[in-house]
Protein backbone atom coordinates (compact mmCIF):
# COMPACT_ATOMS: atom_id res chain seq x y z
CA UNK A 1 0.00 0.00 0.00
CA UNK A 2 1.35 3.78 -1.02
CA UNK A 3 2.36 5.23 1.98
CA UNK A 4 2.75 8.95 2.90
CA UNK A 5 4.96 10.09 5.06
CA UNK A 6 3.97 13.20 7.30
CA UNK A 7 6.05 12.27 10.22
CA UNK A 8 7.03 16.18 12.08
CA UNK A 9 4.56 17.62 9.44
CA UNK A 10 2.46 20.52 11.96
CA UNK A 11 -1.52 21.05 11.26
CA UNK A 12 -3.08 21.48 8.54
CA UNK A 13 -0.63 20.13 6.71
CA UNK A 14 -0.96 15.77 6.89
CA UNK A 15 -4.79 16.47 5.67
CA UNK A 16 -3.73 19.00 3.27
CA UNK A 17 -1.13 16.53 1.73
CA UNK A 18 -3.82 13.74 1.81
CA UNK A 19 -6.32 15.62 0.09
CA UNK A 20 -3.52 16.36 -2.74
CA UNK A 21 -2.19 12.99 -3.17
CA UNK A 22 -6.25 11.39 -2.97
CA UNK A 23 -7.72 13.46 -5.56
CA UNK A 24 -6.85 11.84 -8.71
CA UNK A 25 -6.97 8.42 -7.20
CA UNK A 26 -10.08 6.49 -7.89
CA UNK A 27 -12.68 5.38 -5.34
CA UNK A 28 -12.28 2.65 -3.11
CA UNK A 29 -8.06 3.53 -3.10
CA UNK A 30 -6.12 3.41 0.26
CA UNK A 31 -3.52 4.89 0.87
CA UNK A 32 -1.26 4.50 4.87
CA UNK A 33 -0.65 8.28 6.42
CA UNK A 34 2.05 8.65 8.89
CA UNK A 35 1.50 11.30 11.28
CA UNK A 36 2.45 12.22 14.79
CA UNK A 37 1.16 15.41 15.04
CA UNK A 38 -1.39 15.37 17.91
CA UNK A 39 -4.15 17.56 15.70
CA UNK A 40 -3.96 14.91 12.87
CA UNK A 41 -5.87 12.15 15.00
CA UNK A 42 -8.82 14.23 15.98
CA UNK A 43 -8.58 15.83 12.34
CA UNK A 44 -8.32 12.79 10.03
CA UNK A 45 -11.54 12.00 11.48
CA UNK A 46 -13.50 14.80 11.39
CA UNK A 47 -12.13 15.16 7.99
CA UNK A 48 -13.49 11.32 7.35
CA UNK A 49 -16.85 12.46 8.09
CA UNK A 50 -17.07 15.78 6.43
CA UNK A 51 -15.69 14.37 3.07
CA UNK A 52 -17.47 11.13 2.94
CA UNK A 53 -14.13 8.99 3.24
CA UNK A 54 -12.97 6.56 5.42
CA UNK A 55 -9.65 6.97 8.12
CA UNK A 56 -9.22 3.95 10.43
CA UNK A 57 -6.13 4.74 13.36
CA UNK A 58 -4.18 1.53 13.57
CA UNK A 59 -1.68 3.19 16.40
CA UNK A 60 1.95 4.05 16.00
CA UNK A 61 0.80 7.24 14.29
CA UNK A 62 -0.36 5.77 11.32
CA UNK A 63 -3.63 5.53 9.65
CA UNK A 64 -5.30 3.65 7.02
CA UNK A 65 -7.12 5.62 4.67
CA UNK A 66 -9.98 4.69 2.13
CA UNK A 67 -11.22 7.05 -0.91
CA UNK A 68 -15.20 6.60 -0.72
CA UNK A 69 -15.82 9.67 -2.94
CA UNK A 70 -14.54 11.69 -5.61
CA UNK B 1 -25.34 51.06 41.28
CA UNK B 2 -25.06 54.64 40.70
CA UNK B 3 -21.50 55.90 39.60
CA UNK B 4 -19.29 56.25 43.19
CA UNK B 5 -17.97 59.78 43.90
CA UNK B 6 -14.48 57.26 44.17
CA UNK B 7 -13.91 56.79 41.27
CA UNK B 8 -12.67 60.57 41.65
CA UNK B 9 -11.08 60.17 44.94
CA UNK B 10 -8.40 58.39 46.23
CA UNK B 11 -9.21 54.83 46.86
CA UNK B 12 -9.08 54.33 50.61
CA UNK B 13 -8.56 51.14 52.31
CA UNK B 14 -12.33 49.57 53.51
CA UNK B 15 -10.53 47.78 56.18
CA UNK B 16 -9.29 50.56 58.07
CA UNK B 17 -11.17 53.30 60.70
CA UNK B 18 -11.36 56.87 59.22
CA UNK B 19 -14.55 58.50 57.42
CA UNK B 20 -13.05 57.68 53.51
CA UNK B 21 -12.26 54.03 54.36
CA UNK B 22 -15.90 53.91 56.00
CA UNK B 23 -17.29 55.16 52.58
CA UNK B 24 -15.14 52.71 50.64
CA UNK B 25 -16.33 49.91 52.91
CA UNK B 26 -20.26 50.99 52.60
CA UNK B 27 -19.28 50.62 48.67
CA UNK B 28 -18.08 47.40 49.04
CA UNK B 29 -20.90 46.31 50.80
CA UNK B 30 -22.74 47.83 48.21
CA UNK B 31 -20.98 45.80 45.31
CA UNK B 32 -21.57 42.59 47.22
CA UNK B 33 -25.03 43.36 47.40
CA UNK B 34 -25.14 43.88 44.12
CA UNK B 35 -23.58 40.94 42.94
CA UNK B 36 -25.46 38.53 45.39
CA UNK B 37 -28.73 40.15 43.95
CA UNK B 38 -27.84 39.45 40.26
CA UNK B 39 -25.46 35.91 40.61
CA UNK B 40 -28.16 34.31 42.77
CA UNK B 41 -26.75 33.64 46.44
CA UNK B 42 -26.06 35.52 49.61
CA UNK B 43 -23.76 38.56 50.05
CA UNK B 44 -22.05 36.82 52.74
CA UNK B 45 -21.38 33.67 50.34
CA UNK B 46 -19.32 35.71 48.14
CA UNK B 47 -15.39 36.20 48.33
CA UNK B 48 -13.61 38.45 45.79
CA UNK B 49 -10.80 36.40 44.34
CA UNK B 50 -7.72 38.82 42.13
CA UNK B 51 -7.21 35.71 39.65
CA UNK B 52 -10.32 34.10 38.87
CA UNK B 53 -8.86 30.92 37.89
CA UNK B 54 -7.78 30.46 41.65
CA UNK B 55 -11.58 30.16 42.24
CA UNK B 56 -11.40 26.84 40.77
CA UNK B 57 -8.60 25.22 43.24
CA UNK B 58 -10.59 26.74 46.03
CA UNK B 59 -13.78 26.17 45.66
CA UNK B 60 -12.73 22.08 44.30
CA UNK B 61 -10.14 21.46 46.97
CA UNK B 62 -12.42 23.27 49.60
CA UNK B 63 -14.70 20.56 48.88
CA UNK B 64 -13.13 17.29 48.01
CA UNK B 65 -12.48 15.62 51.53
CA UNK B 66 -10.62 12.38 51.62
CA UNK B 67 -13.01 10.42 51.26
CA UNK B 68 -14.99 11.55 47.90
CA UNK B 69 -14.21 11.21 44.55
CA UNK B 70 -14.24 13.96 42.08
CA UNK B 71 -16.45 14.09 38.83
CA UNK B 72 -15.94 16.24 35.72
CA UNK B 73 -16.13 16.17 32.28
CA UNK B 74 -13.89 16.30 28.84
CA UNK B 75 -14.87 19.52 27.91
CA UNK B 76 -14.34 21.35 31.37
CA UNK B 77 -11.77 23.38 31.67
CA UNK B 78 -7.71 22.50 32.02
CA UNK B 79 -8.01 23.75 35.80
CA UNK B 80 -10.60 21.57 36.46
CA UNK B 81 -8.08 18.59 34.24
CA UNK B 82 -5.22 19.95 36.40
CA UNK B 83 -7.24 19.29 40.27
CA UNK B 84 -8.38 16.02 39.52
CA UNK B 85 -4.78 14.38 38.97
CA UNK B 86 -4.68 14.84 43.14
CA UNK B 87 -8.39 13.49 43.49
CA UNK B 88 -9.64 9.91 43.13
CA UNK B 89 -11.83 10.65 39.36
CA UNK B 90 -13.83 10.03 37.15
CA UNK B 91 -14.27 11.66 34.16
CA UNK B 92 -17.34 11.42 31.79
CA UNK B 93 -17.40 12.36 28.10
CA UNK B 94 -19.53 14.34 26.37
CA UNK B 95 -21.89 13.34 23.32
CA UNK B 96 -21.44 14.79 20.07
CA UNK B 97 -23.95 17.31 20.64
CA UNK B 98 -22.02 18.29 23.69
CA UNK B 99 -24.24 16.55 26.58
CA UNK B 100 -22.99 14.98 29.90
CA UNK B 101 -25.05 12.52 31.55
CA UNK B 102 -24.30 12.72 34.87
CA UNK B 103 -26.55 9.39 36.23
CA UNK B 104 -23.01 7.67 37.24
CA UNK B 105 -22.70 10.07 39.83
CA UNK B 106 -23.19 8.81 43.69
CA UNK B 107 -22.88 10.22 46.90
CA UNK B 108 -19.60 10.51 47.47
CA UNK B 109 -19.11 12.34 44.47
CA UNK B 110 -18.16 16.26 44.12
CA UNK B 111 -19.47 16.72 40.49
CA UNK B 112 -17.79 19.96 38.73
CA UNK B 113 -20.24 21.09 36.43
CA UNK B 114 -19.73 23.91 33.39
CA UNK B 115 -23.11 25.73 33.04
CA UNK B 116 -21.90 26.99 29.95
CA UNK B 117 -18.16 26.22 27.57
CA UNK B 118 -16.49 29.17 26.98
CA UNK B 119 -15.17 27.87 23.68
CA UNK B 120 -18.42 26.42 22.07
CA UNK B 121 -21.36 28.20 24.02
CA UNK B 122 -22.47 24.88 24.46
CA UNK B 123 -24.95 25.31 27.48
CA UNK B 124 -25.52 21.86 29.91
CA UNK B 125 -28.56 21.05 30.23
CA UNK B 126 -28.39 17.58 32.52
CA UNK B 127 -27.77 18.00 36.46
CA UNK B 128 -25.78 15.50 38.79
CA UNK B 129 -28.73 14.66 41.27
CA UNK B 130 -27.17 12.70 42.71
CA UNK B 131 -23.62 14.03 44.80
CA UNK B 132 -22.23 15.09 47.90
CA UNK B 133 -21.42 18.38 46.52
CA UNK B 134 -21.50 20.46 43.70
CA UNK B 135 -19.30 22.42 41.98
CA UNK B 136 -20.58 24.89 39.68
CA UNK B 137 -18.52 26.43 36.57
CA UNK B 138 -20.39 29.80 35.73
CA UNK B 139 -16.78 31.56 33.89
CA UNK B 140 -18.59 31.73 30.98
CA UNK B 141 -22.45 31.62 31.54
CA UNK B 142 -22.59 34.86 33.83
CA UNK B 143 -25.78 36.20 34.60
CA UNK B 144 -27.31 34.36 32.01
CA UNK B 145 -28.24 31.00 33.74
CA UNK B 146 -29.07 30.35 37.41
CA UNK B 147 -27.30 28.52 39.86
CA UNK B 148 -28.41 24.60 40.36
CA UNK B 149 -30.43 23.99 43.91
CA UNK B 150 -27.84 22.00 45.35
CA UNK B 151 -25.15 24.13 44.56
CA UNK B 152 -22.20 24.30 47.11
CA UNK B 153 -19.59 26.13 45.33
CA UNK B 154 -19.64 28.54 42.05
CA UNK B 155 -17.24 30.49 40.30
CA UNK B 156 -17.58 33.62 38.08
CA UNK B 157 -15.30 35.50 35.84
CA UNK B 158 -16.21 39.16 36.03
CA UNK B 159 -15.48 39.75 31.97
CA UNK B 160 -18.34 37.54 31.06
CA UNK B 161 -20.67 40.67 31.66
CA UNK B 162 -18.13 42.81 29.88
CA UNK B 163 -16.85 43.98 33.22
CA UNK B 164 -12.67 44.11 33.86
CA UNK B 165 -10.89 41.26 33.29
CA UNK B 166 -8.69 39.79 36.87
CA UNK B 167 -11.62 39.30 38.94
CA UNK B 168 -13.30 36.84 40.17
CA UNK B 169 -16.23 35.78 42.44
CA UNK B 170 -16.26 32.85 44.02
CA UNK B 171 -19.48 32.14 46.24
CA UNK B 172 -19.27 29.02 48.80
CA UNK B 173 -22.88 28.41 49.84
CA UNK B 174 -23.86 28.17 54.35
CA UNK B 175 -24.96 24.67 53.34
CA UNK B 176 -21.58 23.17 51.73
CA UNK B 177 -18.65 21.05 53.45
CA UNK B 178 -16.15 23.73 52.59
CA UNK B 179 -12.66 23.54 54.22
CA UNK B 180 -10.40 26.20 53.01
CA UNK B 181 -7.27 24.49 51.08
CA UNK B 182 -4.88 27.20 51.79
CA UNK B 183 -2.91 27.70 54.95
CA UNK B 184 -5.69 30.50 56.77
CA UNK B 185 -5.68 31.82 60.68
CA UNK B 186 -9.09 33.23 60.40
CA UNK B 187 -12.26 32.85 58.63
CA UNK B 188 -11.47 34.42 55.15
CA UNK B 189 -11.81 32.34 52.08
CA UNK B 190 -8.89 34.20 50.49
CA UNK B 191 -5.96 36.19 51.65
CA UNK B 192 -6.96 39.38 49.82
CA UNK B 193 -6.93 42.23 50.06
CA UNK B 194 -8.45 42.59 46.34
CA UNK B 195 -8.61 45.49 44.55
CA UNK B 196 -11.98 47.74 45.37
CA UNK B 197 -11.18 49.88 42.57
CA UNK B 198 -12.05 46.63 40.12
CA UNK B 199 -15.36 45.54 42.78
CA UNK B 200 -16.58 48.66 41.91
CA UNK B 201 -15.93 48.78 38.39
CA UNK B 202 -17.23 45.12 37.36
CA UNK B 203 -20.28 45.62 39.77
CA UNK B 204 -21.10 49.16 37.62
CA UNK B 205 -21.26 46.79 34.86
CA UNK B 206 -23.03 43.83 35.95
CA UNK B 207 -25.81 46.08 36.48
CA UNK B 208 -25.47 47.49 32.75
CA UNK B 209 -24.97 43.94 31.48
CA UNK B 210 -28.22 43.19 32.97
CA UNK B 211 -30.16 45.83 32.15
CA UNK B 212 -29.25 45.68 28.79
CA UNK B 213 -29.29 41.92 27.97
CA UNK B 214 -33.32 41.35 27.73
CA UNK B 215 -33.39 44.19 24.90
CA UNK B 216 -30.28 42.77 23.15
CA UNK B 217 -30.94 39.15 23.24
CA UNK B 218 -32.88 39.09 19.89
CA UNK B 219 -30.20 40.68 18.41
CA UNK B 220 -27.59 38.38 19.73
CA UNK B 221 -29.72 35.23 18.63
CA UNK B 222 -30.39 36.71 15.37
CA UNK B 223 -26.64 37.66 14.28
CA UNK B 224 -25.49 33.94 15.79
CA UNK B 225 -28.31 32.55 13.63
CA UNK B 226 -26.58 34.71 10.30
CA UNK B 227 -23.28 33.69 11.06
CA UNK B 228 -24.11 29.79 11.29
CA UNK B 229 -26.52 30.16 8.39
CA UNK B 230 -23.88 32.14 6.19
CA UNK B 231 -20.76 29.64 6.93
CA UNK B 232 -22.55 26.63 6.75
CA UNK B 233 -24.28 27.56 3.12
CA UNK B 234 -21.46 29.91 1.64
CA UNK B 235 -18.29 28.20 3.02
CA UNK B 236 -17.57 24.99 1.45
CA UNK B 237 -15.81 22.28 3.98
CA UNK B 238 -16.42 24.31 7.58
CA UNK B 239 -17.49 22.50 10.66
CA UNK B 240 -19.38 24.27 13.12
CA UNK B 241 -19.10 23.08 16.64
CA UNK B 242 -22.46 22.25 18.47
CA UNK B 243 -23.15 25.30 20.55
CA UNK B 244 -26.51 26.90 22.86
CA UNK B 245 -25.27 30.42 23.92
CA UNK B 246 -26.04 32.79 21.47
CA UNK B 247 -23.14 35.20 22.67
CA UNK B 248 -20.06 32.23 21.23
CA UNK B 249 -19.66 30.45 18.28
CA UNK B 250 -17.00 28.42 17.17
CA UNK B 251 -16.13 27.27 13.55
CA UNK B 252 -13.10 25.10 11.91
CA UNK B 253 -12.26 25.11 8.27
CA UNK B 254 -10.71 22.19 6.54
CA UNK B 255 -7.12 22.27 5.24
CA UNK B 256 -6.77 26.25 6.78
CA UNK B 257 -3.50 27.08 9.06
CA UNK B 258 -5.68 29.17 11.96
CA UNK B 259 -2.91 31.13 12.81
CA UNK B 260 -2.57 32.26 9.30
CA UNK B 261 -6.69 33.07 9.23
CA UNK B 262 -6.63 34.84 12.59
CA UNK B 263 -3.81 37.09 11.62
CA UNK B 264 -5.21 38.07 8.51
CA UNK B 265 -8.37 38.71 9.92
CA UNK B 266 -6.72 40.34 12.58
CA UNK B 267 -4.82 42.94 9.83
CA UNK B 268 -8.42 43.62 8.63
CA UNK B 269 -9.82 44.68 11.73
CA UNK B 270 -11.70 41.10 13.12
CA UNK B 271 -10.39 40.16 16.41
CA UNK B 272 -10.88 36.35 16.94
CA UNK B 273 -9.81 33.61 19.00
CA UNK B 274 -8.63 29.91 17.89
CA UNK B 275 -8.82 26.59 19.01
CA UNK B 276 -6.23 24.93 16.78
CA UNK B 277 -3.11 23.18 17.81
CA UNK B 278 -0.42 25.99 15.74
CA UNK B 279 -2.17 28.97 17.60
CA UNK B 280 -1.66 27.53 20.81
CA UNK B 281 1.20 27.86 22.98
CA UNK B 282 1.36 23.78 24.20
CA UNK B 283 1.04 22.96 20.29
CA UNK B 284 -1.81 21.06 21.14
CA UNK B 285 -5.73 21.44 19.41
CA UNK B 286 -8.38 22.43 21.95
CA UNK B 287 -9.43 19.46 23.82
CA UNK B 288 -12.79 20.64 23.47
CA UNK B 289 -12.75 20.44 20.34
CA UNK B 290 -11.53 17.14 20.24
CA UNK B 291 -13.58 15.43 22.95
CA UNK B 292 -16.86 16.86 20.48
CA UNK B 293 -15.26 15.83 17.16
CA UNK B 294 -15.07 18.87 15.66
CA UNK B 295 -12.36 19.39 13.48
CA UNK B 296 -9.49 21.10 15.44
CA UNK B 297 -7.68 22.74 12.25
CA UNK B 298 -8.74 26.37 11.09
CA UNK B 299 -10.94 26.73 13.70
CA UNK B 300 -11.87 30.51 14.98
CA UNK B 301 -14.05 31.21 18.03
CA UNK B 302 -16.31 34.25 18.00
CA UNK B 303 -17.56 36.02 20.64
CA UNK B 304 -20.63 38.26 19.67
CA UNK B 305 -20.50 41.46 22.03
CA UNK B 306 -23.51 43.56 23.19
CA UNK B 307 -21.96 46.44 20.74
CA UNK B 308 -21.90 43.67 17.71
CA UNK B 309 -23.98 45.05 15.05
CA UNK B 310 -25.44 43.36 11.98
CA UNK B 311 -23.19 45.64 9.80
CA UNK B 312 -19.70 44.81 11.62
CA UNK B 313 -20.94 40.72 10.99
CA UNK B 314 -21.82 40.61 7.54
CA UNK B 315 -18.58 42.52 6.80
CA UNK B 316 -16.48 40.22 8.66
CA UNK B 317 -18.25 37.03 7.28
CA UNK B 318 -17.29 38.53 3.82
CA UNK B 319 -13.97 39.10 4.56
CA UNK B 320 -13.73 35.13 6.67
CA UNK B 321 -15.39 33.67 2.90
CA UNK B 322 -12.62 35.29 1.06
CA UNK B 323 -9.44 34.76 3.29
CA UNK B 324 -10.48 31.34 3.69
CA UNK B 325 -10.83 30.75 -0.14
CA UNK B 326 -7.60 32.81 -0.75
CA UNK B 327 -5.80 30.36 2.00
CA UNK B 328 -6.79 27.14 0.24
CA UNK B 329 -5.96 28.72 -3.21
Amino acid sequence: MEVLDCLGKRCPLPVIELAKVLKPKPVNSQIRLLSDDPASAPDLIAWARMTGNKVTELGESTFEVTKLTD
Amino acid sequence: MALPHIFEASWPDPTKLGVDSKSAAILLNEARETFAGHLGVRSDEISFLGEPNLGFHLALNGLLAPSLRMVYSNIDRMEIFAIAQSHPNLKLATSASGEIDFKECANSDVVSLQLCNRETGIIQVGRPENCAELFVDATASGTRIGLPENWSAALWDSTSWAGPSGLGILAISKKAKWKNPLPHLDGRVNPGPTSLPLIVASALAIDSWVADEKNLAAKITAINTEIRTYITTKIPDSDLAPGGADHLLSASFLYINAEQLVTILADKGFAVDSGSACSAANMEPSHVLAALGTLTQGNIRLTIHHGTTFEEVKAFLEVLEQTVSELRA
